[in-house]
């Protein structure tokens, strides 16, 4: 066994006590407050570990899919039909891309109303902006791909709104299609996108979002006792355990009561007659009903600046802690009915 | 000191069964994706395709037939029906059946298969293959292998 160590020892020169020292204070020893151990406050994680999973089964699903407009929808149904636990890898890939959008709304409301947000955490916010913005672009794309009636649709309608923006709309649409329609060359776009370009960013934006988190510390709410830490190791560890093995059990569980069905095959000559988007996209698509095109286009930019720079926006307002607070309590509260409203709205019609 | 040998054999259990459990988890995941990414074999299936009824060859003789592109030779030997593929197993070229030598020759390079479809001389690598015959009254079967369409198989 010595001998082992010995030779690799020789062969990665490093200092093994620093490394065992490093790995202590970074992971095993890391200061977490007191009132994570509330299962409510400590879901941060929850994206990181849906996230994994995604990796994961994407990874097993990319041995069966064929990104062709033949094969595309062909493939899906193979890996349901035919592939020996096919329907289990894709079920937790698709309930897991709708838990992680759901996870990531949680995520934000918390962050939101703790006003996790506030200096010197601001950049930390604008980063899990980006990200959540990945995360449906991830979404979008991966809905794409399976070339079904919806898919299909969703993605020209969704590529279509490209078109309004200023200048360079039209250029953008043709090139993110690869050409004018939605064709075989779109597919192979999202496709990349997919599964190289988004996981790229997507890991890089999540490790700056875990350094910086980890270089300020858990950020910690006002209303508990300040000043108390607990370590990593045990607790939160299995704590991120529990929450793996209770995700992937209600994925499980989803996959088998509530199948992805695989619609019917893309047909570019007939549009169905209802079509909608995934639900995450429901207020967007709501309110763009309700207005002009243009108008609609406008607002959800100008809303989504507001948003991605709140904490630089807020310390503008007041200069009184107790007036902002109130004022961005009010600003959160109108967003989420909004937002839960126009879902509610659209789910209905 | 009883209890405390309990208590010892208690935790030794409780360990034992979590560890256990775990493993068993563990291997029953592994199992799956094995299973996922492994895809099963199909064993091959055949079915019954008549090439001829048993007057239309008399002995010595040989019959062609295409089975879709290709062609099939049904030869009339002593001790009964042999059917082989056309397709000499050199380089793939089309044999031809030659009555007065009671042989098959392939024009490309002078590959010479007897009426048995052993190699005689030339280059072909192994004798021309064959199919499995069943005589039924007068009728003559080969047995050929059902490939299913889709791009899976």
């Amino acid at each position: 066994m010595s001998n082992v160590k010995q030779w690799l020892k020789e062969r990665f020169p490093i200092d093994y006590d620093k490394f065992v020292e490093i790995n202590e204070r970074i992971f095993i020893k890391e200061p977490i407050p007191e009132h994570m151990k509330k299962w409510w406050y400590c879901m941060g994680a929850t994206p990181l570990i849906l996230f994994s999973l995604q990796a994961l089964t994407g990874i097993f699903l990319a041995f069966y899919f064929v990104p062709s407009p033949e094969m595309a929808y062909e493939s899906v149904r193979h890996i349901v039909e035919d592939v020996r636990f096919g329907f289990w890898i894709r079920g937790l890939h698709r309930w897991g891309a709708n838990l992680m959008i759901l996870s990531l709304f949680l995520h934000i409301t918390r962050v939101f109303f703790t006003r996790a947000y506030q200096k010197p955490r601001e950049l930390n916010w604008v980063i899990g902006v980006v990200l959540f913005g990945l995360a449906l672009t991830f979404s979008f794309t991966g809905y794409s791909l399976t070339y079904n009636q919806l898919s299909y649709w969703a993605a020209t309608v969704g590529t279509n709104l490209i078109k309004s923006v200023p200048l360079i709309g039209e250029s953008l649409l043709y090139f993110l299609r690869g050409g004018q329609e939605v064709t075989a060359n779109t597919l192979t776009r999202f496709y990349m996108l997919h599964v190289w370009f988004l996981p790229l960013f997507l890991v890089f934006f999540l490790f700056l979002h875990i350094v910086v988190l980890r270089l300020h510390g858990v950020s910690e709410p006002e209303g508990f006792p300040k000043g108390k830490y607990f370590p990593f190791y045990p607790h939160h560890f299995y704590k991120i355990i529990i929450a793996t093995l209770f995700l992937l059990a209600v994925m499980s569980s989803l996959t088998i009561i509530l199948p992805p069905g695989i619609g019917l095959p893309a047909d570019p000559t007939t549009t169905p007659f209802h079509i909608k988007p995934e639900w995450y996209f429901y207020p967007t698509y709501r309110f763009l009903q309700l207005v002009p095109l243009k108008v609609g286009i406008y607002v959800t930019g100008a809303f989504l600046l507001a948003f991605t720079f709140w904490p630089f926006i807020e310390p503008l307002l007041s200069k009184k802690n107790e007036v902002r607070r109130k004022i961005s309590y009010g600003v959160g509260a109108l967003t989420l009915i909004i937002t839960l409203g126009l879902t509610i709205w659209e789910s209905l019609v | 000191m009883i209890n405390e040998e309990n208590q010892k054999r208690r935790s030794f259990l409780k360990n034992f069964a979590i560890i256990g459990a775990l493993f068993v988890a563990v291997g029953l995941f592994f199992r799956d994706l094995w299973l996922y990414l492994y895809p099963p074999r199909k064993k091959k299936k055949f079915h019954k395709y008549l090439v001829a009824k048993t007057d239309s060859v008399p002995l010595g003789k040989a019959k062609e037939i295409k089975l879709g592109k290709d062609p099939v030779f049904v030869v009339h030997l002593p001790d009964g029906y042999r059917v082989f593929s056309g397709i000499c197993t050199h380089l793939g070229c089309i044999v031809r059946w030659e009555e007065e030598k009671q042989r098959f020759f392939c024009p490309c390079h002078k590959g010479v298969y007897d009426k048995t479809g052993k190699v005689i001389s030339g280059p072909p690598p192994r004798p021309l293959d064959q199919f499995k015959v069943e005589e039924e009254k007068n009728l003559v079967y080969i047995y050929i292998e059902q490939k299913t369409g889709g791009p899976w198989s």
